[in-house]
């Protein structure tokens, strides 16, 4: 209504100006003279050419794209009002040649840029659209072919112009245009990408990734149109302000698809590589529903280090935004490696992540065994124990829990890491204490049979004292004994599995501890002077191993 | 084949559908645009928006589930967590990165795991708890923290208007 009301005026305007000029001058020529020179008329012959315009746009957009949508509307008045304001700041490099050619120009490339952002935003919307019919496709291609041609006549007309006279305000036109051709390529390849993934019964799972690899294909090449016209243009004129702000955003646009690219490469090749295919008997144990598109899996299921299951497709297309877990958050860059148990892949190396102490230790089954001094100095304490028992097996009472409660259970906060981390040193702590207890234990048993007689009070101190001090391992090395100590390691299996320095514990014939293989460390002073009391000692744990 | 979003969409609308969660009625405008749904939500027993039926706009990213929909209410709301023209500002409706108010961290942020039940739901619950630190509405959230009274008539005022009923 407000657009009829405004074409009346102006028409009504301009016949009278038109009139008045005649009926002034009665003939065409001085009636033309007339009109340029008077400045009131001339305005109105501008407004008239300006409504002009505004209708044909209309007309246009009736053709190739019928009713906009109400998105698309506040998409193209919100990017207009960007575009008129950098054209105004670019009037200001141009001032000397500012003239009516220039401002139609100008116009005429708002005009054809509203057209290409129209067709960007009808493109996209193809994937949301259930239905597209043929119409819609004929309206595209038409207008797209339209708007190349277009493109590529004004970027000929700016290099012919600027071979010929040197450099003008074409440089920006062409500029413009080049930036508008790619915009044509980027639409047409869209479109394509869609209309092939319309045509296909089965999700096309490759079509996200094309996507992304295209957009930063795309912003690469506009990054660098972008970066040569601001040097162009501060070598010839001045600083182009006007180009700023687009050039900052497709630069920020560019990282962002190069971060997208670089990171989803990442986690969807973990994901690949690492995380197993869900079996049908997980499948099934869950409720078999990705929660990502709300469709039963099938096949092509993957589950995450966190056991949670979804399409190996919708994770992708997750991990192109985040890579992390839709469901508990859990960071896939940054989380170990799963269970590879589970994969039937490799065997499970005995990894030490929780221990601090864990650098020092050597492999297993390499060093060779240090001989056991006489006088060699007592390990600094917790030196000897760099492999770390093995985790302790699940308590079986976690199946009674809900997954409400183990979801709790598994949360991925700094503070629940910390908790864990925290108990586990804890009961390193502690399992090293209780090992170096039975090793003395294990050693003063062994001892056993040969010495037995008796200074009771003595060795009560002694044993008092090996109590108190857990770290300072005060225990005595007799090559000659090998007694069996079977019956002292079925309390814990920790101390066989924790001695560095025997690889044939770690083998699992540990049946028999070989005294040769403990890295004891020797106190002599104390074995030469308290004979008697070992004696003592022996009887006393003789005695209490028969009580037990 | 549709797109992902698309049948999603679908999806979300027969499980509503079919298993509506109490007080929330929910679906799109129209079925050839599966992408702007309309939402009613009654106001929670027992708050002050209790027995007000406000309707509301739901605009669906074409990358949804992956990106989080836009929720505007389209009658008049005066609450800390709407902004004036409506548009609703909780966690959940905000990808993960962008962080309009600073404080929130990313587990309460968008994934797709969230559905449309799921936050009309935190929706209800918004209304029944306003959050006075995240301020999208300035003056209700202080007029909620310091003048509780004022704060009850507005919203009554609301509901009222919601049902058709003159002010009382």
């Amino acid at each position: 209504m407000k657009a009829l009301l405004a074409t009346v005026i102006s028409l009504a305007l301009t016949t009278v100006v038109i009139g008045n000029a005649y009926y002034q001058k009665k003939q065409f020529y001085p009636s033309i003279v007339y009109l340029t020179n008077s400045n009131p008329s001339m305005a109105v012959m501008y407004l008239q050419a300006f409504i002009l315009v505004l209708l044909v746009g209309k007309l246009l957009r009736k053709i190739f794209f019928g009713q906009l949508r109400p998105a698309e509307f506040e998409h193209l008045i919100e990017r207009s009002w960007y575009a008129i304001t950098e054209t105004c700041l670019a009037f200001t490099v141009f001032r000397d040649d500012f003239n009516p050619k220039f401002i139609a120009l100008f116009t005429l490339l708002l005009f054809l840029k509203a057209f290409h952002w129209l067709a960007e935003d009808r493109v996209d919307y193809m994937e949301r659209s259930p239905v597209i019919g043929w119409l819609f496709h004929v309206r595209i291609l038409t207008l797209l072919l339209l708007l190349a041609n277009c493109d590529f006549y004004f970027i000929h007309h700016a290099y012919q112009f600027t071979a010929s006279k040197g450099p003008s305000v074409q440089l920006v036109f062409g500029f413009e245009y080049s930036i508008l051709i790619i915009m044509i390529v980027n639409i047409l390849i869209k479109y394509v990408l869609h209309a092939i993934d319309s045509r296909w019964e089965a999700p096309w799972e490759s079509k996200a990734a094309v996507l992304l690899y295209t957009e930063l294909a795309i912003n690469f090449l506009k990054v660098l149109l972008y970066i040569g016209f601001v040097a162009v243009m501060v070598r010839i004129y001045t600083l182009p302000l006007f180009a700023f702000r687009p050039m900052y955003e497709t630069m920020r646009s560019f990282k962002k698809a190069y971060n997208d690219v670089v990171l989803s490469r990442r986690a969807i090749r973990n994901m690949n590589t690492l995380y197993p295919d869900a079996t049908p008997a997980e499948l099934a144990a869950a409720d078999n529903e990705c929660i990502i598109c709300r469709e039963e899996m099938h096949t092509g299921a993957k589950k995450l280090p966190c056991n949670h299951i979804f399409h190996a497709a919708c994770l992708r297309l997750w991990f192109q935004r985040q890579q992390t877990c839709p469901t508990c958050r859990l960071n896939v860059l940054r989380a170990p490696v799963p269970d590879t148990t589970a994969a039937g892949g490799a065997a499970p190396a005995p990894r030490a992540p929780l221990a601090p102490n864990a650098a020092p230790a050597p492999p297993p089954a390499a060093g060779p065994v240090p001989p056991p001094f006489p006088n060699m100095p007592p390990p600094p304490p917790m030196m000897a124990w760099g492999i770390p028992p093995p985790p302790p097996p699940r308590p079986a009472s976690l199946a009674n829990l809900t997954t409400a409660e183990l979801q709790r259970m598994e949360g991925n906060e700094r503070r629940n890491i910390e908790a864990r981390l925290q108990l586990l040193r804890e009961i390193q702590a502690m399992l090293d204490a209780s090992v170096l207890l039975m090793q003395q234990y294990s050693t003063v048993v062994a001892n056993l049979p040969q010495n037995s007689t008796s200074v009771s009070t003595q060795t009560e101190t002694q044993i008092e004292e090996t109590r108190r001090e857990p770290e300072e391992p005060v225990v005595k090395s007799e090559p000659d004994v090998v007694p069996t100590t079977s019956s002292y390691k079925s309390p814990s299996p920790t101390p066989s599995t924790s001695k560095t320095f025997a690889p044939s514990v770690l083998d699992g014939s540990s049946s028999q501890m070989p005294q040769t293989d403990t890295p004891t460390s020797i106190d002599s002073n104390r074995d030469k002077t308290d004979a008697d009391a070992d004696e003592l000692r022996r009887r006393r744990l003789q005695k209490f191993a028969m009580d037990k | 084949m549709a797109g992902s979003a698309l049948r999603r969409l679908m999806a979300e609308y027969k499980q509503l559908t079919l298993n509506p969660p109490e007080g929330i009625i929910a679906g799109p405008i129209n079925e050839e645009n599966f992408f702007e749904w309309e939402a009613l939500i009654t106001g929670p027993e027992g708050t002050c928006f209790e027995g007000g039926i406000f309707p509301a706009k739901l605009v669906f990213p074409p990358d949804y589930p992956l990106s989080p929909p836009k929720m505007q209410f389209i009658c008049e709301m005066f609450h800390p967590n709407i902004y004036a023209d409506g548009r609703v500002c909780i966690s959940i409706l905000h990808a993960p990165g962008d962080d309009p108010m600073g404080y929130e961290s990313s587990a309460e942020r968008w994934s797709p795991v969230q559905s449309v039940e799921k936050i009309l739901l935190s929706v209800v619950s918004m209304l029944a708890e306003p959050n006075d630190e995240s301020g999208a509405n300035v003056d209700a959230a202080k007029m909620w923290r310091e003048d509780r009274d004022q704060f009850n008539k507005i919203a009554e005022r609301l509901v009222r208007k919601t049902l058709g009923l003159p002010p009382p």
